[in-house]
């Protein structure tokens, strides 16, 4: 059972934060609710889209509004493990004149990461941050250290076409519980922007929570209710993505090269119950479960090339599956 | 090392075993739902002493699989990403320069490869020298840097993975060093109740506790007994004639096999589908190895020795379906009175 109390706190949250961001943010909403029921789960965001669609505004501002400490890499060819997680140097003691070995955390450790341009590092430094993000903790200097609590880490990627890149692994980007796709603005807040530069408005967000009581609402997330049924729809949905199973689509069969595996039916689960809780309620539901599976689902789904061909995208097998059990 | 090895194995020594198992078995249902027939076989092969390769598709927690198991037996676990530009030392480790006491010395840094068990995952996505540095560790439990050689710690296992998915890029493994590899291992998705039971545990507060069941030192005496196990002749030949029969230019090769099979089972073939019976009867509490416990093994050991040709790409038959038809193909021995 879920204290009314708290899930009251967390909708009245959740209105704060939407205000706070939404004069950094012109609409964006539904990114938005994703990243905040993101954190809610204590999962890792990729964020895609074009360029300039605020996806470091987004990172930032939500830092602020909940007191976390950012850290911001920017992903270059030449960047090196040790440049994420730190390394260690030599130093001089002062009065003793011996020099000892000093581990110089890098700026893995903080609470909010932003990880800029993932796909333009080589595959061993991304190696390193994904380890970070899975096992929340980074081994250096042959000791193993754990990093802040609360620890998010935002990606951005490049789009495919730019040279130079090294795209993810899927097994890596299974490790994103999100991948949010930034939408494109509407001509009138384009011009909205264009007239009064809501970024220029980031040192005023008020911070409304603490990485303390973000923990706290965590739990309260994972105490949120799944009835049988949408334990049902959402293995349904899963299933039905994976070729070679009774249960997969007609398109799944034909254009997916590998379907969602078990944590995307663990993410729905969690994500649906984030949604629910951020409206105050103690049970998720089916619409949960539709409301994330785009982002849950997108990144771990894998056409092949006859997809390719006729322009079938992992994001229109998504739909399909949306449209096709309801 | 461990304990004395037993001048003869009885009785007690497997039911102890099979007794082992339950416990570690117990611990690992609280956290894995599904997956039975992997679970059995990497248990299988740590009881034995041998390295698994395991392909699955990504998101179907073979980590969380590995490093539980690795818990209830109380051993160290490091996952090692391979990645198109990890190196040698990346793995083994390397040497640095520091000062002690005011003089500088060389120390050995130790690379993730010293753990009890160490998941290698996505292999195939490494350069062959990077592979060639793990592969070595695998056979010779030990490692040689700078000219020294630092033995592994023991129990030692290698669970490596590889991607189902074609991909460009990809170093493949040479056959010659997949043979290393005691098991060859298949993970699929659960089944959809299996699945319903993940998500209500593993996305909710609920605290699971796994205490170790076995710990190390157990698990090598236990690897000792499993390998004085005696094999009775007649089964230690059926073992024999099924890697035999997947050489193609064998006289006891079937009609199949010459057909659709480029190179058949080696010699560790043969040697593993005795040691594998051997863990799988200890496990089951019985001293007595039987044929069915060699053909339970037999998918395992042989798929990813017996190498198909372009016939068979074309007929659709690949090892597992060699394997398959090679146990119904060769007799078993009659029971011998």
């Amino acid at each position: 059972m879920v204290p009314s109390e708290q899930l009251k706190q967390l909708a009245e949250v959740h209105t704060k934060l939407l205000g706070e961001l939404g004069q950094v943010i012109m609409g964006q909403r539904e990114a938005i609710d994703h990243a905040i029921a993101a954190l809610l789960c204590n999962g890792h965001v990729l964020l895609t889209g074009g360029a300039a669609c605020a996806k470091g505004l987004l990172a930032q501002s939500l830092s602020r509004a909940l007191q976390l400490q950012f850290k911001r890499i920017q992903f270059t060819p030449d960047l090196m493990p040790s440049d994420i997680t730190g390394s260690e140097v030599l130093d001089e003691d002062a009065h003793t004149g011996r020099r000892v070995a000093r581990f110089v955390p890098g700026p893995i450790f903080t609470n909010i990461l932003m990880a800029d341009e993932i796909n333009r590092t080589p595959p061993k430094t991304q190696a390193a941050l994904l380890e970070g993000m899975q096992e929340r903790q980074v081994s250096a200097g042959g000791e193993t250290r754990p990093l802040p609590k609360p620890f998010f880490v935002i990606a951005t990627k490049t789009n495919i076409e730019t040279d130079g890149t090294y795209p993810l692994p899927e097994a890596q980007q299974d490790r994103f519980m999100l991948n949010i796709e930034m939408g494109t603005l509407s001509q009138a807040d384009e011009l909205e922007v264009v007239l009064k530069d809501p970024a220029s408005n980031l040192g005023k967000i008020r911070p409304i929570l603490d990485g303390e009581q973000l923990l706290a609402f965590q739990r309260v997330v994972r105490d949120i209710a799944v009835p049988a049924d949408v334990q049902q729809y959402i293995v349904n949905l899963t299933t039905a993505s994976r070729p070679g199973t009774p249960q997969a689509i007609e398109a799944a069969g034909k254009y997916v090269a590998w379907g969602a595996g078990v944590r995307a039916t663990q993410y729905l689960a969690l994500g649906a119950k984030a949604l629910a809780a951020l409206e105050s309620r103690e049970t998720a539901t089916v619409a949960d479960v539709r409301r994330v599976a785009l982002p849950v689902m997108r990144h771990r789904i894998g056409v092949n090339f006859l997809a390719e061909n006729d322009a079938v995208t992992p994001a229109s097998i998504v739909s399909l599956l949306l449209e096709k059990l309801r | 090392m461990s304990a004395a090895v037993p001048a003869s194995v009885g009785k007690e020594h497997v039911q102890h075993i099979r007794d082992d198992r339950a416990s570690v078995l117990r611990e690992v249902r609280k956290i894995i739902i599904g997956q039975d027939d992997v679970v059995d076989d990497v248990m299988t092969s740590f009881f034995a002493g041998g390295h698994c390769l395991i392909t699955g598709v990504p998101g179907l927690a073979k980590t969380l699989l590995i490093s539980t198991l690795g818990r209830a037996l109380e051993l160290t676990f490091k996952r090692i990403q391979f990645t198109p530009d990890l190196m040698p030392s990346d793995i083994v480790g390397h040497e640095v320069l520091i000062e002690r006491d005011g003089r500088r010395e060389m120390t050995f840094v130790h690379g993730p490869i010293f753990s009890n068990i160490v998941l290698a995952d996505e292999i195939n996505r490494t350069p062959p020298k990077t592979q060639a540095a793990l592969l070595e560790a695998m056979q010779e439990h030990q490692v040689t840097v700078g000219g020294t050689t630092t033995p592994l710690p023991e129990p030692f296992f290698v669970l490596a993975t590889q991607n189902p998915i074609e991909h460009e890029g990809t170093y493949p493994l040479p056959i010659a060093q997949q043979d290393r590899f005691m098991f060859s291992l298949f993970i699929s998705y659960p089944k959809m109740d299996e699945e319903k039971e993940i998500l209500d545990t593993t996305t909710s507060n609920r605290f699971v506790d796994i205490r170790p069941a076995l710990h190390g030192e157990q698990l090598l005496h236990a690897q000792q007994v499993i390998r004085n196990i005696p094999v009775a002749t007649p089964i230690a030949r059926y073992a024999v004639t099924l890697a035999t029969s997947s050489r193609p230019n064998s006289e006891l090769a079937p009609a199949f096999v010459r057909e659709y099979v480029s190179i058949g089972a080696s010699l560790r073939g043969s040697q593993y589908l005795v040691l594998g019976a051997r863990a799988r009867a200890a496990l089951d509490g019985r001293l007595a190895v039987s044929v069915e416990d060699i053909r339970s093994v037999a998918l395992g050991v042989l798929r990813h020795r017996i190498v198909t040709n372009f016939k068979a790409a074309a007929a659709k038959v690949d090892s597992d379906e060699i394997v398959k038809r090679l146990i119904e193909a060769v007799p078993a021995p009659r029971a011998e009175l």
